[in-house]
């Protein structure tokens, strides 16, 4: 298993895939580790890519500072990552809090990307967020890392991917409960206390973007890939069907076939942001929907007058 | 070498072998913990946050008391040498760059604290068929519940205001902590045939 070595800390990572090809690097959420991606290795890697995964500074195997973990030293190990990766594209995906990471990343080393693609993302804390954020901290250290997972499981899934797996929850959480410790979650919840908003540097971001933002995803919402979508120049938003915020865990063929459809189109020239709105296809291999003019994406009935 | 304990007896409850040496560290650990937070503890309290070294002490004591009573013992002549080592690494040990004494004597309880409270995690070693009823078995979820809030009160004082300054002292002071908890628990482990693999372990 190799490592990387950051200061005194060891990043766990893994490298599936020719070494040659075009390569996606697909940073973990907040209480993920990197073999949730397994799904994506097997079908990127069939689709011709090289697929960097691993564990962030406080997750899983890779080392967990005691005390502060900074985002900024969670970009530093990312790089490190993208290094090893030599000088062919780079594609780079995150998923909530790994979302965040890969866009403070483009907006440092842009110049290093080929494309990117934030997940269930944000780059402010509205009210909303900064509290229900709180509020999962809170949970975390007054229940532990059992009671956060009973917390964001009902907000990252569908009641679909839930009811045949709820009378053996204690088996599905094993893993995650397992591999994250209640110090180091805490640490990478609190490397928000200082968080700045990224919105005004946004606008640096230069490579093409698809934001991807499930369709129910309640914890965070549409307004906030909104936000990614006006900012980020050559972005476009496409709204994954009946997706809650870990659509990437319940929906991972759909997914990684947008990834790798989107490296596709950059790679060959086809790919035109502009700012954009479209509807994933329900299943993989179907076609992207245009978001139908005149409508308002940002609501949830059907209202006249998108907002621009 | 298992990751878990085991093999159970066919009630799901751990080896008495491995009961006994794993409760016989960790009584040690929190039993230093306890006895450092009662002579912390004045008899007349000044300041608020004196009432956490009361609680602190309290729950440290409950750890040692549960599992005193919940572990089925078995001898093991080897707990006398090995007593002598863990309570040797429980000594004070001001931590280094921090120039006011009792502030660093402060410091160094707690990095234990948060060393013992964090990085040793025994409800993770059970086997998913582990008797739930089994008062081991509950002890050392317990243990590792009540240590993630017990936990709390060293992280609110190490990442505190009045600590700044000292922010490297006292971020090197803890790891050097963990290091030191964290290679014990593996001994102990790897004692009774449990093998541990976490994300620090490289860092011996």
């Amino acid at each position: 298993m190799p490592f990387l070595a950051h200061g005194s800390y060891r990043i766990r990572y893994e490298l599936d895939g020719p070494s040659g090809a075009p390569a996606y690097v697909l940073v973990n959420g907040l209480t993920q580790y990197a073999e949730l991606w397994a799904a994506y290795r097997d079908a990127l890697v069939a689709r011709g890519f090289r697929v960097a995964t691993f564990d962030l500074l406080g997750q899983g195997e890779s080392d967990k500072p005691a005390l502060f973990i900074s985002q900024d030293d969670q970009v530093a190990a990312l790089h490190l990552l993208i290094q090893e990766l030599g000088d062919g594209p780079v594609f780079l995906s995150g998923i909530s809090f790994g979302g965040l990471i890969a866009l403070r990343y483009a907006i440092a080393h842009g110049d290093r990307l080929a494309g990117l693609v934030p997940m269930s993302c944000f780059a402010e804390l509205p009210p909303q967020l900064f509290l229900l954020g709180n509020a999962l901290r809170t949970g975390l250290i007054l229940g532990g890392t059992s009671y956060l997972q009973d917390l964001l499981l009902p907000m990252n899934v569908s009641d679909q991917w839930l009811a045949p797996v709820l009378d053996k929850l204690d088996s599905v959480k094993r893993q995650g409960w397992l591999v994250n410790d209640v110090y180091a979650l805490q640490n990478l919840m609190e490397s928000f206390l200082d968080f700045e908003p990224l919105t005004e540097q946004l606008g640096s971001i230069g490579v093409p973007t698809m934001i991807l933002n499930g369709e129910f995803d309640f914890l965070t919402p549409r307004a906030l890939h909104e936000m990614l979508r006006i900012q980020i120049p050559n972005s476009s938003l496409v709204i994954i069907p009946r997706g809650y915020h870990a659509f990437t865990l319940e929906k991972p063929a759909l997914t990684a076939d947008l990834l790798a459809g989107f490296a596709d189109d950059v790679l060959a020239g086809r790919w035109q942001g502009n700012k954009a709105v479209w509807i994933a296809p329900e299943d993989a291999g179907g076609d992207l929907t245009p978001f139908p003019a005149g409508y308002d994406h940002l609501r949830a009935i059907p209202v006249r007058g998108a907002s621009a | 070498m298992s990751e878990l304990f085991g093999p159970l007896d066919p009630g799901g409850c751990v080896p008495s072998h491995q009961q006994t040496r794993v409760a016989a560290f960790l009584v040690s650990a929190h039993g230093a913990l306890a006895r450092r937070f009662a002579l912390a503890l004045p008899l007349r309290m000044e300041s608020a946050w004196q009432t956490e070294l009361n609680a602190q002490f309290y729950n440290e004591s409950e750890i040692v008391s549960l599992l005193l009573r919940a572990t089925s013992w078995t001898p093991d002549p080897a707990l006398g040498y090995l007593a002598v080592a863990w309570e040797t690494a429980w000594f004070p040990a001001p931590a280094q760059g921090i120039p006011d004494h009792s502030l660093a004597l402060a410091v160094d309880l707690a990095t234990l604290a948060h060393a013992v409270h964090a990085s040793i995690r025994p409800a993770a070693l059970l086997p998913l068929e582990a008797n739930a009823n089994d008062p081991f078995v509950m002890a050392l979820r317990r243990v590792e519940f009540e240590s993630g809030r017990l936990l709390q009160a060293q992280i609110l004082f190490l990442k505190g205001d009045n600590l700044r300054p000292f922010r490297d002292a006292v971020s090197a002071a803890l790891e050097r902590r963990h290091a030191e908890v964290r290679e014990l628990w593996r001994e102990v482990l790897q004692s009774v045939d449990v093998s541990t693999c976490d994300g620090n372990d490289g860092k011996r």
